[in-house]
């Protein structure tokens, strides 16, 4: 059906986006793998952080009876772990490399951006903070941790009393596509 | 004499011309403001229901339309769910949100597909009074159909209500909402 010169030539057009995706795909694990120092876990504040932009990178750590967000730039965020009211631990898939993943994959001609669409997803644990402030005020926070990370800071917080739920399936493993309706 | 009553006629069409639209312009302006900006709004929890839906989905929704409405500028105030400072303000409205459905999508099927994954929340939103009076109840929706996370679902939702309330109509702030 196709020549070896066009097979040829589409290989050769979609070899750079591949080259480039690996490269993305690498540096995304290599930030995975960082070591956490002490306590601290590496985290993404994805929403709800009052004086902090969506999506920061940071470290989250517990440090007395303190909940502690450390963004790589900006002010440090303390939330009092006597004022937490829930803490929800779970789990979802989420493509990775960020927006130079998502440009790469959209410019990727021949249907190369849906094979890169397929690898490049990776799990991520969800943790879903419920607090009140001291004006009595309620808040939510959403983290992102690798995987795995959200089950030891969710053991860390259940030594120090906090109420943990731990939600066995992801969002994407609900039936998708199966309507969860209330009537 | 004509030459005398020119220059008196030309400043009496001036000041006239003038002086009403120096004087009411602000004025006008201040009013609607005022009215605009008078009624601030309590965000309540967001009722899931019997849904079985993510933590993180109703935390965003919630977390959201706070985003959403101190965007539009339409309420003097927006105060989260539980806020003592919820006394001291004399026009409050209440936000409540109800979850009326939800379909999971999958980010990684939207990526293949295009067509498939795609992740659907509908709501149905009441602006009520502190006596419970609903001024405006609206069932709204928000998807994620191609690009971003699921949880992108939560900002458009968010959205849609905050557009829906600034297109609206609310009770004038002078009479009692009752």
């Amino acid at each position: 059906m196709f020549s070896s010169k066009t097979i040829g030539w589409t290989l050769r057009c979609l070899l750079p986006f591949v080259c480039l995706t690996g490269s993305l795909i690498s540096q995304d694990s290599g930030q995975a793998k960082v070591p956490a120092s002490g306590s601290a876990v590496g985290a993404r504040a994805i929403l709800g952080l009052e004086g902090i932009s969506n999506n920061a990178a940071g470290q989250l750590s517990i440090q007395g009876d303190t909940l502690i967000f450390q963004p790589s730039e900006g002010s440090i965020t303390r939330i009092p772990l006597g004022s937490l009211q829930d803490v929800f631990l779970s789990q979802e898939d989420k493509e990775s490399g960020g927006t130079s993943m998502a440009v790469t994959r959209t410019i990727t001609p021949f249907g190369g951006g849906r094979v890169i669409g397929l690898f490049a997803h990776k799990k991520y644990d969800f943790v879903t903070l419920e607090f009140l402030d001291s004006n009595g005020g309620f808040h939510g926070v959403i983290f992102q941790l690798d995987k795995g990370q959200g089950q030891v800071l969710g053991s860390e917080l259940e030594t120090k009393g906090v109420h943990v739920s731990r939600l066995k399936g992801d969002t994407a493993k609900q039936k998708p596509e199966a309507q969860n309706e209330v009537k | 004499m004509k030459l005398n009553r020119c220059p008196l006629l030309t400043a009496v069409t001036v000041a006239i011309a003038i002086v009403p639209s120096a004087l009411t312009l602000p004025v006008l302006a201040e009013v609607n403001g005022s009215t605009a900006a008078q009624w601030g709004v309590e965000v309540n929890q967001v009722d899931a229901g019997d849904l079985n839906i993510a933590p993180e989905f109703k935390v965003a929704i919630y977390e959201n339309l706070l985003i959403e409405l101190a965007k539009t500028k339409q309420f003097s105030t927006v105060l989260r769910s539980g806020d003592r400072d919820a006394k001291g303000v004399p026009r409050l409205l209440i936000l409540k949100t109800a979850l009326e459905s939800y379909t999971p999508g999958s980010e990684a099927k939207r990526a293949v597909t295009t067509v498939s994954g795609a992740t659907k929340l509908k709501v149905k939103s009441q602006l009520c009074t502190p006596e419970g009076q609903v001024v405006l109840e609206r069932e709204i929706e928000g998807n994620v159909r191609f690009f971003g996370g699921n949880l992108r679902a939560t900002h458009n939702l968010a959205r849609n209500v905050a557009n829906v309330l600034k297109q609206a109509t609310l009770p004038e702030s002078n009479s009692s909402p009752r």
